[in-house]
């Protein structure tokens, strides 16, 4: 079986800046692995998932997701772009909108272009739709407009959307940071839960080795651009995630990633 | 920060050439400026009282503005949606929005009772050119006003669509255009306004409206029936005033 993500001697530098945002790396994620990916700020999380999302030109490597090459120089094409989803660490949800339009615009790359100018979505866009909302246990705010809803539940609408897209791939930055550890654990479980029921490949990053231990197979650990470990939960030692962070603590003595 | 003393006489000479250069050129007489105040007095004294018989004058040269503000602000929002999407950093390139903007920048610097003069020209006299006018005269300043309600919203969701595969006609209809909507709302109330005020005069140059008859009495020094439609007038743009600050409250 052919990975997901397949990735092979990767670097990018963001415009302007001289130090590189990745280098070196290479990374293969076989279909249906949930897999966490964890590093301080700046460890260039981000940037790499942006990249499988097809938000970035002007690499260098080989990088290919759901068997597609990516190519360097112009995002892929529409179609493609559906297959990959993405839950925003900021949401990125139209506020005054409602619940059950901004999960609609997760069918928008599917439908065709005179249905997603017009916003007439079919009736299988609309079940897909109210299957996402259902899986994510908010059926019930549907009619809601997004700008009176809480952080966890707007989580679940951007989940959501991701979901209404039938991705095969699911890219996530970040998409507990923003919450409370009680709601973090619910969202991971909801994010990995439904990849794994769909038989999609999750890809998330987190600050925190202890969710990501909870909810991936595997941890990809960053530092510096390059991956610093690259190994099955089980093998990630409490050593190895605490050499990531090891400069983040500015008083190590207190000793708080020990104890998380 | 202070001024240096040469500067500041430097302005000083050339106000008082400006002011003195006014006087000898221009054709004000000591005694004509002086029989002005009593002729001013004599002229409002004969506008004095006003003609109540214009009443149907009125109505009808103050629908036909109505309908000259209506109409032009109905043009000038059909130009707008499209010069607004090309006027903005969201949606097009530098290449094409800088040259836009400079143009609605051009059409700005153009007086509203300048562009009627030429329509008239243009296409004779009547509502039609005032309509054109208005139109063309209020895009100047709506498209700039959309082009800044598309650049002002969240950028988040706009990507976030973007990363579900929909197009840049998409994005701006399901991520930018709700969350602009509002504005555009309030920023088409109040250029509405602006016009139907704008469009009181435009009859004095032949473009139809309620300044027409002004113009009119005015010529044939029936000055009381002028005095009634200028009241006519105050009062419509006291009643503007009122209806837009009661809307513009439900706006915001």
């Amino acid at each position: 079986m052919s990975g997901a993500i397949e990735i092979d001697d990767l670097g990018y530098s963001h415009p302007g800046v001289a130090l590189p945002a990745l280098r070196e790396v290479s990374l293969v994620v076989p279909q249906g692995e949930s897999v966490a990916l964890i590093g301080p700020s700046g460890a260039g999380k981000t940037t790499l998932l942006a990249l499988l999302d097809g938000r970035l030109q002007g690499w260098s490597g080989r990088v290919a997701v759901l068997g597609s090459l990516l190519d360097p120089d112009r995002p892929p094409p529409k179609g493609r772009r559906a297959d990959t989803g993405f839950v925003f660490q900021e949401f990125a949800l139209v506020e005054r909108s409602t619940v059950l339009r901004n999960v609609l615009n997760g069918r928008l790359g599917r439908m065709s272009p005179f249905r997603a100018l017009m916003g007439s979505p079919t009736t299988r866009d609309q079940e897909v739709a109210h299957r996402a909302l259902d899986d994510c246990g908010i059926a019930d705010l549907a009619g809601r407009r997004v700008d009176s809803l809480s952080g966890g539940q707007r989580q679940r609408v951007a989940i959501a959307r991701c979901l209404a897209q039938e991705p095969r791939l699911i890219l996530a930055d970040e998409p507990v940071s923003n919450l409370d550890p009680a709601r973090a654990g619910e969202i991971l479980s909801l994010l990995t839960g439904a990849a794994r029921a769909r038989g999609a490949t999750a890809l998330f990053s987190s600050h925190q080795p202890d969710l990501a231990r909870r909810f991936a197979q595997r941890i990809v650990g960053m530092r510096g651009g390059r991956i610093a470990f690259d190994a099955r939960t089980s093998d990630v030692t409490e050593a190895a995630t605490a050499e990531l962070y090891r400069d983040e603590a500015p008083t190590p003595a207190i000793g708080l990633r020990a104890v998380s | 920060m202070r001024f240096r003393s040469g500067g500041s006489f430097a302005a000083g000479l050339l106000v008082a050439a400006a002011v003195l250069w006014s006087f000898a050129t221009t054709d004000v007489e000591l005694s004509r400026l002086m029989s002005a105040g009593p002729r001013i007095a004599d002229f409002l004294g004969r506008m004095f009282p006003p003609d109540p018989s214009v009443m149907q004058e009125i109505m009808t040269g103050s629908a036909e503005t109505l309908r000259i503000a209506i109409l032009g602000s109905l043009g000038a929002v059909i130009l707008s949606i499209p010069l607004g999407i090309v006027a903005s950093e969201t949606m097009v390139s530098p290449a094409l929005y800088r040259p836009v903007r400079t143009l609605l920048a051009v059409i700005r610097a153009i007086p509203l009772i300048l562009v009627a003069m030429l329509m008239v020209g243009a296409v004779g006299l009547g509502p039609l050119p005032g309509i054109i006018a208005v139109a063309f005269h209020a895009t100047g300043m709506l498209a700039k006003f959309y082009a800044e309600a598309i650049d002002g919203v969240s950028r988040a969701p706009i990507a976030a669509l973007e990363s579900a595969g929909a197009g840049p006609l998409v994005r701006l209809r399901h991520a930018i255009w709700p969350q602009m909507a509002p504005v555009v709302a309030r920023d088409t109330i109040f250029r509405f306004e602006l016009n139907l005020r704008e469009s009181l005069i435009l009859g004095i140059v032949g473009a139809g409206g309620i300044g027409f008859y002004i113009q009119t009495y005015v010529r044939s020094f029936q000055y009381d029936k002028a005095a009634s439609v200028t009241i006519a007038v105050v009062v419509m743009v006291i009643a503007i005033e009122i209806v837009n600050a009661a809307l513009r409250r439900r706006f915001t």
